[in-house]
């Protein structure tokens, strides 16, 4: 230990020869395990805060009772890809990212500053308790509220069923022994890892065969279709006629480990999600924020130390790969002339994240459970704070781990901080947990995220369809009840989806995030701000977001436009002048919004004089 | 108090005084544009900064800030910093603590208009 200390101190030279990959060993599964226990605790715990009030407004809305902290740390930062992904690129693309993530310094700011003390106002003045609710109140229009909740819905279980296989895929590689660390989203259904080359051997495919396969080691395709093709250029018609199916199955990522991973990880969070609702959720997602911070900054100590500092990192880096490590567009390491960061994307980005906070309807909901005014304002300097400690760190962590570890190969990045978390763990007492943590708070990230994506889709179904339209005099038991069979029904769904899971479902997830906020943010600013905004000019607002969206990926999709910047994917986008879709999507949304508005009647004077006047003082009684 | 009868090219708003109008949605909408300013300004300066040094520098240029390459450090990790005081700033003491009113009880029809 005495030996480790003096080497801490020598910051700024490479002093530090790190121990070889170590195995994670029962560190991480262990750690999951602590996980599952505080979550079902956790479930518990709010099973017993939401019997206060009545089932709906406890089990949905969490009595509107978040705290300051909660609200922080759970409104904005919504997925756990947010720490699972993003390290990847940063490894891979160098100091660019800093760029791609940067509109997080005013993400707190604008996620809670432009929308959050009016819709917590509009939601107590119209009893609602879900976005399609305030939408049906402020306009008056039933159809408003189904057509909201429907495209809602739409969004989420893409994004919902995406975070069901990362949460199994996470289980299976936390397996001891099971040799691989990757801790991402973007789980690629075919891959022909060490192991898959080991079972190609087991299969009866000559050494021979198995040598001119090894381009294909570690490359991930998400269809059969992709891989076999490769496999084809590799060895000709006759090898693919020959020996396709058995590398097809050597590369199946779907194994029984995967499947119970799934199992269990769906058992976990639909137990803990039906225990304690809303609640449940928001308290999981706290919990593993908060492990999150502590990780990484503990990571940031034990790996600038180790690399001799992100200066010294960078310039090795800028030596082996070349000046784009350190600037933009960013190294391209597929060698293809790919621009991962152009000045148009960059410029995007400042809009993305910042628009897909204020227009997602998980963190608009949020917003609506909040106590008051006081929690709104708080959560907007605790969350400055929090961003700035996690995401600039995580960015130096990363650049450093270039150093420690150069020569990830491209299938593997996402295993950068696993593999950053055993190494400069494995030489201190009780190493093997510490790494377990670290690993384990993405794992937990998913679950928060599953856990609150299950609270909205249940919402919408039971309260803004069954109970608006189905049977609105349904009692509390029954309502209880329907929610319970709902949340159970989509992790079964959930499983099934994930059995056979659909291609190119990352590049689906982010059509879903970005395409929830172009339908939603700007009919949400207009419904808080505007008068004279209509149900037809809501409509035509949400629906010409998402349909503008949906032409640039189909346009995208058809070869349109550049194919050197953005996703390397067959469904992509077609960034028109370069942008992301979503400013197309965003202006599209509000320009139609404003002239359907004006052009169709006015709302009743009434109902805008309760939403936006105030409430007249009631005249005194003579004593 | 009635119907809008004007024809579409003429924008104007019947019924949509605000004479009465409620002070926290007054406040909201005034933070709401000061936010929205500061969101203009983040971005105008860092995209502008690091599209003016982050880009087509050569190795042998590149200065190094607290670790951190030159054109990081000024264009992202200082207003980085000082959108966190500004956050501070807004949530501690610009923002103001409103009256959200009562909460209408969940069975009641809201605001009894229907649906």
């Amino acid at each position: 230990m005495e030996t480790a200390m003096l080497r801490w101190g020598s910051v700024g030279f490479p002093v530090w020869a790190v121990k070889t990959t170590q195995p994670a060993d029962w560190g991480t599964l262990v750690a999951l395990v602590i996980f599952i226990v505080a979550s079902m605790w956790i479930g518990w715990l709010a099973n017993k805060a939401m019997q206060k009030s009545s089932f709906m407004q406890g089990f949905f809305l969490g009595n509107r009772g978040l705290g300051a902290w909660a609200l922080a740390l759970t409104a904005t930062v919504q997925s756990g890809g947010t720490f699972m992904g993003f390290p990847s690129l940063v490894y891979s693309h160098g100091w660019v990212v800093a760029l791609w993530i940067c509109s997080y310094m005013v993400v707190p700011i604008t996620g809670f500053g432009i929308l959050g003390k009016r819709l917590a106002q509009l939601s107590r003045r119209t009893g609602a308790i879900t976005v399609p609710d305030l939408f049906r109140a402020r306009f008056n229009s039933p159809m408003l509220g189904l057509l909201a909740s429907l495209l809602i819905m739409f969004y989420m279980s893409f994004m919902m069923v995406a975070q069901f296989k990362a949460g199994a895929v996470v289980m299976k590689h936390s397996w001891p022994g099971a040799g691989s660390r990757e801790m991402a989203e973007d789980v690629p259904m075919y891959k022909l890892s060490t192991s898959g080359f080991e079972k190609l051997a087991d299969r009866g495919v000559s050494d021979e065969v198995v040598v001119q396969l090894r381009p294909l080691e570690d490359r991930g395709f998400d269809a059969e279709k992709d891989l076999r093709a490769e496999v084809g250029k590799l060895l000709g018609e006759e090898g693919l006629k020959k020996y396709g199916d058995a590398v097809v199955g050597a590369a199946e990522q779907l194994d029984w480990q995967y499947l119970v991973g799934l199992g269990v990880f769906t058992l976990t969070v639909v137990s803990y999600t039906l225990l304690g609702g809303f609640l449940a959720a928001v308290w999981t997602d706290l919990f593993q924020s908060v492990l999150m911070l502590l990780g990484v900054l503990l990571l940031l100590v034990l790996v600038v130390t180790a690399s001799g500092g992100p200066e010294h990192a960078t310039q090795m880096a800028v030596e082996r790969l070349g000046p784009t490590y350190a600037q933009g567009p960013g190294y391209d390491p597929t060698g293809t002339g790919r621009m991962f960061m152009p000045v148009s994307l960059a410029f995007s980005f400042f809009w993305v994240w910042v628009y897909s906070g204020v227009g997602s309807p998980a963190g608009m909901v949020r917003i609506m459970a909040g106590k008051g005014t006081e929690v709104i304002r708080k959560s907007i300097y605790l969350l400055a704070g929090y961003n700035l400690l996690i995401y600039l760190p995580l960015v130096v962590i990363c650049i450093c781990g270039r150093a420690l570890i150069p020569d990830l190969p491209a299938g593997k990045t996402d295993s950068i901080i696993p593999e950053l978390s055993i190494k400069t763990t494995s030489h201190l007492p009780g190493g093997s947990i510490i790494a377990g943590l670290i690993l384990a708070a993405p794992f937990g990230a998913v679950m928060a995220t599953v856990s609150s994506y299950l609270v909205v889709i249940a919402s919408g179904l039971v309260r803004d369809v069954y109970q608006r339209f189905i049977n609105p005099t349904a009692g509390t038991h029954e309502l209880r009840r329907l929610s319970y069979l709902t949340m159970i029904g989509i992790g079964v769904i959930a499983i099934l989806a994930n059995i056979r899971p659909v291609a190119y479902l990352q590049v689906i997830v982010v059509f879903s995030g970005t395409g929830a906020a172009a339908t939603f943010c700007m009919p949400a600013i207009m419904l808080a701000y505007w008068r004279r905004a209509t149900v037809a000019g809501m409509v035509s607002a949400m629906l010409s977001g998402a349909g503008t969206m949906v032409v640039l990926y189909i346009l995208g999709s058809r070869g349109f436009g550049s194919q050197t910047i953005g996703a390397a994917s067959a469904f992509r986008p077609f960034y028109l002048l370069g942008v992301d879709p979503l400013l197309w999507g965003l202006l599209v949304s509000a320009v139609t919004g404003v002239i359907v508005s004006l052009l169709t009647t006015p709302p009743p004077a009434e109902t805008i004089t309760k939403l936006f006047d105030a409430e007249l003082p009631a005249k005194k009684v003579p004593a | 108090m009635g119907r809008y009868t004007g024809g579409w090219l003429l924008i104007r708003m019947p019924d949509m005084s605000n004479e009465r109008e409620d002070p926290a949605l007054q406040s909201a909408r005034r933070e709401a544009w000061v936010v929205f300013a500061i969101w203009l300004l983040a971005m105008t300066y860092t995209i502008g900064y690091c599209s003016r040094y982050g880009y087509g520098r050569e190795a042998s240029d590149l200065k190094f800030v607290l670790g951190f390459p030159d054109w990081v450090f000024f264009g992202i990790v200082c207003p980085w910093v000082f959108c966190s005081v500004i956050s501070l700033w807004f949530g501690a003491t610009y923002m103001q603590d409103e009256d959200l009113g009562e909460e209408l009880p969940e069975q009641e029809d809201e605001l009894g208009l229907g649906g």
